[in-house]
């Protein structure tokens, strides 16, 4: 056999699991993803952090950045999970609606890596959105701290000293960008990678695209209220049964506790947020991810398409 | 490997039942179908709507399950992601990506096959122009005629480059000159010894091109073998003469009487098939176009 022919000649030997694999189902993913244009989502956040800034103009400097922070922060999340549910609702029902899936089985790809494609290929779009999201966020809100301490020192009725401008600054910048911003950046995310698993799991069996939405938002919210349900079901006081405590837990597995990564709004009322909470975010992440994965596969590796 | 060779489709006993949800009414969409395919065959599934063709090659590709008995590919199980290593297929009516471009598209599955890069570019600029497509291969599949996505669709199947290509109607919604195309190819793949099913209800496109034909109805192969034996009028001969004058023709005629328990039954002006008509006007029109020119 010469040179050539080795080349051309493709190997038969089947990898059971193949990381190329799975990042060519990303990546293709991704790509179907921008191409839809959801990146123009951009200039809707814009306008709506841009108009934050313009709108409060009478608070004074603290309530600003707060406001600021907060309408950021609020509106990064609520995109993000859009896209991860209505993103993810996209992909799969899509795929066997348009009998795409066929042309993908039928090549030597396992099902398994076909659902952590689609996931990988959605939580690529979702990271590199929240990261556009978080520097235009970022951009404006360094803009506007700068502008507040010139404000400052111009309606300031003295000649300012150095040691003065530096106390403003330290006041004015403690509240604007500051690194801790990062974590709130990175629950953000977290949130929206389990809101994409759960909507993944769901289109496993959902036929539609807008039934996989709607059932999606449904544990979305569900997951949202379910620690207000549980404060209020065990605030007696009294030890929860056995079953009680099975129950709750079964609960808490079905229903992602989304309450848990909002951590945002501690953030930017000036609160520390822990490491240990932020190590536990990922934890909890992870296991979801892992969750649903699983059960998504069991669903879909007995699928008949 | 424990035989010697396994075939290259080897179907048994396979039974495939639809349950309609939320009803007791149940499809049986094949029923106890067995055949098999040598390795370097073409095999010609037929059979009018419903009769159970496309069924049988998702099962074959393990896109669902049978009910009872089995399907392996080259000795390997249907069900076992391994099976599909060796096979390429091209589904009815196939619809791909469309925001991807022609090129895009055979990457991407040329990916999946498992294949390097520097691979991938070599297959899919053979392929494109195997499949006359590399004037289009920047433009996005959204954009794409039906019968330039049967096309890329056919260079998805071989991309991996199988010994197995199943391809389910190839021919459907393709113009004359285009499905000759595919029938070409089809012959190509049989010369580079790959094995090819493919299920159709033109007959004669089946007849131009296959070795061997099974006729499925109501999901039972009511008819099997080669096609030569399955078509073959044994005890008749045919005779095509150009420029025979009437007296010949009258000799001939003469002759046949001679002979005992012989039988001239038709004697005329051969007709051309319609599609060979459209053809060849076809190629008129566009070599007077060359002319224009
Ligand atoms: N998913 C399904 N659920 C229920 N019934 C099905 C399903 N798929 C196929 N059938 C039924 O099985 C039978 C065989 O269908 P199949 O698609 O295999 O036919 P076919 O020979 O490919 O027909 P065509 O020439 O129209 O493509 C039909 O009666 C069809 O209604
Ligand atoms: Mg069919």
């Amino acid at each position: 056999m010469n040179q050539e022919a080795q080349d051309t000649a493709i190997s038969r030997r089947h990898k059971v699991f193949s990381a190329l694999r799975i990042w060519a189902i990303a990546r293709n993913t991704f790509t179907q993803l921008v191409r839809m244009k959801v990146f123009y989502f951009m200039l809707i956040f814009s306008a709506l952090i841009i108009g934050a800034n313009l709108l409060f103009l009478s608070f004074t400097f603290e309530q600003e950045l707060k406001i600021l922070k907060d309408v950021s922060f609020g509106a990064m999340s609520l995109f993000a999970s859009i896209f991860a549910i209505v993103g993810t609702a996209l992909l799969i029902p899509k795929d066997i609606e348009d009998r795409t899936l066929y042309t993908i089985l039928t090549k030597p790809v396992p099902r398994i890596e076909y659902l952590l494609g689609k996931l990988m290929g959605i939580l690529l779009l979702l990271a590199v959105s929240i990261l556009l999201m978080s520097l235009l966020f970022f951009t404006v809100l360094y803009i506007r701290q700068h502008g507040i301490l010139t404000e400052k020192i111009a309606s300031f009725p003295r000649q300012v000293s150095d040691a003065q401008i530096a106390l403003f600054r330290e006041d004015i910048f403690s509240r604007g960008l500051q690194p801790e911003l990062l974590l709130g950046v990175l629950a953000v995310f977290l949130k929206a990678a389990v809101a994409a698993a759960v909507a993944l799991f769901v289109s496993t069996f959902a036929s539609s695209t807008l039934f996989t939405i709607i059932v999606s938002l449904v544990v979305y919210f569900i997951g949202h209220a379910q620690s207000l349900a549980l404060d209020y079901y065990f605030a007696e006081g009294e030890m929860p049964s056995a079953a009680q405590r099975f129950f709750a837990g079964l609960i808490g597995v079905v229903f992602p506790n989304f309450q848990l990564f909002n951590v945002t709004d501690g953030l930017t009322a000036g609160e520390v947020v822990s490491a240990s909470l932020m190590a536990r975010l990922v934890g909890l992440t992870a296991f979801y991810l892992t969750i649903y994965s699983l059960v998504s596969w069991l669903i879909f590796a007995k699928k008949e398409l | 490997m424990a035989n010697a060779s396994p075939p290259a489709v080897l179907i048994e006993g396979l039974t495939k039942i639809f349950r309609l949800p939320f009803r007791k009414e149940e499809v049986v969409a094949v029923d106890d179908l067995s055949l098999e395919v040598g390795a370097g065959e073409v095999y010609g599934l037929i059979g009018p709507n419903g009769s159970g063709k496309s069924t049988t090659m998702k099962v074959l590709l393990g896109l669902i399950a049978p009910s009872a008995g089995k399907a392996s590919i080259f000795g390997l199980d249907s069900a076992d992601t391994a099976s599909r290593g060796s096979v390429g297929f091209l589904p009815e009516n196939p619809y791909f990506y469309k925001y991807l471009t022609g090129s895009e598209t055979l990457a991407f599955y040329g990916k999946l096959c498992g294949l390097s890069g520097k691979q991938i570019r070599r297959r899919s600029e053979e392929l494109l122009e195997l499949v006359d497509l590399t004037s289009a291969r920047d433009r996005r599949l959204g954009g794409y005629s039906k019968g330039m996505l049967q096309r890329i669709g056919l260079a998805q199947a071989l991309v991996g480059d199988p010994r197995l290509v199943v391809l389910d109607e190839p021919t459907a919604g393709v113009d004359p000159a285009g499905s000759r195309k595919i029938r070409d190819l089809v012959l190509e793949l049989k010369r580079r010894g790959i094995t090819v099913i493919l299920s159709s209800h033109l007959l004669e496109q089946v007849q131009e091109v296959c070795d061997e034909v099974g006729i499925i109805f109501n999901g039972r192969l009511v008819r099997e073998g080669k096609l030569d034996d399955l078509i073959a009028i044994e005890d008749q001969s045919e005779i095509v003469l150009q420029n025979a004058s009437p007296q010949l023709l009258e000799r001939i005629g003469a002759l046949v009487d001679e002979e005992d328990g012989a039988q001239m039954l038709r004697c005329g002006n051969p007709r051309t098939t319609l599609e060979r008509l459209f053809l060849k006007a076809i190629s008129e029109g566009s070599s007077q176009e060359g002319e224009d020119h």
